[in-house]
């Protein structure tokens, strides 16, 4: 049997996949990237080769990705997260035509085709609004995690607006609402379709008319799906473990690849 | 180790010495008695006809920016109250001018003297607030050339004669009164037939970019620029164009291309990163994709072979703007696009980066609309690169270096 790994070093989260020759997920994990990528890197496939029963050595072939990508020396080859997330979502989505990934770091909207191709991709500007780091602060300045926050937000009976594209200055609002007497639902909620709006503005032209599938570890929370569906007026498709998608890409160009070799 | 080849050309060598002196003369003319003048827009040819030494603001922020002071200029100039996400070469100036006035320490060679005049050519509204707050700070003379972009052909005859009309009522008579001396018409002229030479042979060297692979790129002739424009008229001009047009023409008959193996040809949309143009370069070269052609720097006299030495030198350097310049095909709907594909088509282009400049809003506008246009129509994929040209701030590498695989990765599924 062959089998084939994809690891993808993302800004907050490092995860690795193990995939064999007939397109089975054999083992996956999910660890913090921290300052180290390396290490990250091989704790994670480590841990997913672990739960593959497998060692490095049955490996026919990696693939690494993500911003750490070029820090991974075991890989044989780095792709963008941007290539690795359409091919993940096509295998997984086959109906997809567009991938909405929100990211520790950056959002991206990839248009697809039916073979997992990317056409086209937009991504946010250096700012940090629209990311999964925005959702942590917001969620750190509400006292909770990113679960408990998205609880809350359907909770809420009232819109309240979170205008401030920066996330330092969204920060300070909240804290303001809060101060003012905003209950937290209806900040949590504001701070949802804020990021929906975000995306929304990056996302519409690419959407549009399409199946849209949403990867990467913010699409965990029920929260921004919520938002972002009722933003785009569509329902999105969201992987039983959206978190991973990028490294499964990674795993099926490591597989493509190898046999091309 | 790259698998991938960077073959330098030796003339574009040469470039940094010219341009040091032509910047070495500015700091040292008024020891030496000489007029100095500052010029935004395209109007520094009038200065240089009355033997004014100039200074042209794109050319000091590119010169700066590769000297590795512009970082300091620009935290100067943010102190001294500006934006932070206000034109960066607005700022560069401000910077510049604050260092003076406050005696903080910088790179000497960074440092110009005030203007006798300073002349706002505008082309965008940053270029009157520039003038207006060197005026307001150092107290320098300034006056205004307006150079509107039309919409459409019909306009260009009258924007001609706007132009005409304020530098022979305004620009003239103003150079006249800071020199002292009457307006030299002679001298432009010479200053036409110089650049004429000058540009056909960039031409003739531009026909090389259409080989495949091609023997040097967008960032060579980047570097290249000053002599074909805010050097006009420079006795070096001519000889450095020869000089390259012969050592390309050695290239492609020897078959030696600027990057070994060529693997994408790129479209670059937008202000060269002056500063970064290393930085890109390494990206780009361990992708093997080489950029070819670009609307910024295409727009310097882009029909030399239509410049007019024998009438009115006015007339004919108004008619290299508009009827014959880049300025027209820049930011006319109608002729915008469709001059894009003409290039992805004569060049062999692969792909499109836009470079969107964080400070400089005015080449931004319709990147997305653009790359989606030309990829219905063209089949090609093209990408946005936020940055600046001088500012290290707005540029994110690691964000920019995936963006640019994204795209050589999206050109390689599409070539199958």
């Amino acid at each position: 049997m062959l089998y084939f790994a994809g690891i993808d070093i993302g800004s907050l989260c490092t995860k690795s996949l193990i995939l064999n020759e007939d397109d089975v997920i054999i083992g996956t994990s999910i660890k913090r990237s921290g300052a180290a990528y390396r290490g990250a890197g091989e704790e994670a496939l480590n841990a997913a080769l672990k739960n593959a029963n497998l060692k490095s050595e049955n490996l026919n072939y990696i693939v690494s990705t993500g911003y750490g990508r070029a820090r991974i020396p075991i890989a044989d080859e780095q792709v963008t997260e941007i290539t690795c997330h359409a091919r993940g979502s096509s295998f997984i989505f086959p109906e997809a035509r567009a991938v909405i990934d929100i990211g520790g770091q950056d959002s991206k909207v990839i248009e697809i085709n039916n073979k997992g191709r990317v056409l086209k991709f937009v991504m946010n500007d250096k700012c940090a609004a629209g990311t999964g780091r925005f959702l942590e602060v917001m969620a750190g300045s509400l006292d909770m995690d990113l679960e408990q926050m998205s609880e809350l937000a359907k909770q809420s009976k009232k819109e309240v607006e979170i205008s401030s594209m920066c996330t330092v200055f969204a920060e300070s609002e909240v804290i303001s609402l809060f101060a003012g007497g905003t209950e937290k639902a209806e900040i949590a909620s504001g701070i949802y379709r804020a990021i929906a709006r975000r995306v929304t503005g990056l996302a519409s032209h690419i959407v549009s008319g399409k199946k849209v599938t949403m990867t990467g570890g913010v699409a965990k929370s029920n929260g921004i799906v919520w938002a972002l569906s009722k933003k785009l007026e569509t329902e999105l498709l969201v992987a039983d473990d959206p978190q991973i998608i990028g490294a499964l890409g990674a795993a099926l160009i490591a597989k493509a690849k190898f046999n091309n070799l | 180790m790259s698998e991938y080849k960077l073959n330098r050309l030796e003339t574009t060598k040469l470039i940094g010495n010219i341009v040091d002196k032509h910047w070495a003369s500015l700091r040292h003319a008024k020891e030496n008695g000489e007029k100095v003048a500052w010029c935004s827009g395209p109007v520094f040819a009038f200065p240089y006809a009355m033997d004014m030494k100039c200074h042209f603001m794109a050319g000091y922020s590119s010169y700066a920016g590769g000297r590795g002071a512009a970082q300091q200029l620009l935290e100067i100039a943010e102190e001294d109250g500006e934006l932070i996400d206000s034109c960066s070469y607005h700022k560069l100036h401000m910077g510049m001018a604050a260092a003076m006035r406050k005696n903080i320490p910088v790179r000497k060679d960074v440092i110009l003297p005030l203007p006798d005049l300073l002349i706002s050519g505008r082309l965008c509204p940053e270029m009157s607030h520039y003038a207006e707050g060197l005026y307001r700070k150092m107290g320098v003379r300034v006056t205004g050339v307006d150079v509107p972009p039309p919409h459409q052909k019909s306009e260009i005859k009258y924007f001609e004669k706007y132009v005409e009309r304020q530098i022979r009522e305004s620009l003239i008579p103003a150079l006249e009164d800071v020199c002292g001396k009457p307006f030299n018409y002679d001298r432009l002229t010479e200053i036409l037939i110089t650049l004429k030479e000058t540009a056909i042979l960039r031409n003739e060297c531009w026909e090389y970019l259409k080989l495949k692979p091609s023997p040097w790129t967008l960032w060579d002739y980047g570097v290249s620029i000053a002599p074909v424009f805010y050097l006009m008229g420079s006795p070096e001009a001519v000889p450095y164009y020869n000089k390259l047009k012969a050592e390309l023409a050695d290239r492609a008959a020897k078959k030696i291309a600027a990057l070994e193996p060529e693997k994408s040809r790129v479209y670059w949309d937008g202000w060269l990163p002056w500063a970064f143009l290393g930085k890109f370069s390494r990206i780009m070269c361990k992708l093997g994709m080489v950029p070819l052609v670009g609307r910024y720097p295409w727009e310097f006299f882009p029909h030399p072979e239509t410049i007019d030495t024998e009438g009115d030198p006015v007339v004919s350097f108004v008619k290299q703007v508009y009827s014959n310049g880049g300025q027209a095909k820049d930011n006319m709907p109608s002729l915008n696009l469709p001059v894009i594909q003409n290039w992805i088509e004569d060049y062999n282009i692969d792909g499109l980066i836009m470079f969107s400049s964080k400070s400089c809003r005015m080449w931004n506008l319709g990147h997305n609309d653009f790359i989606a246009a030309i990829e219905r129509q063209n089949g090609i994929p093209g990408v946005v690169i936020e940055g600046d040209m001088v500012d290290t701030r707005m540029n994110s590498f690691a964000q920019i270096e995936t963006r640019l695989e994204a795209l050589a990765e999206m050109i390689e599924a599409r070539k199958g």
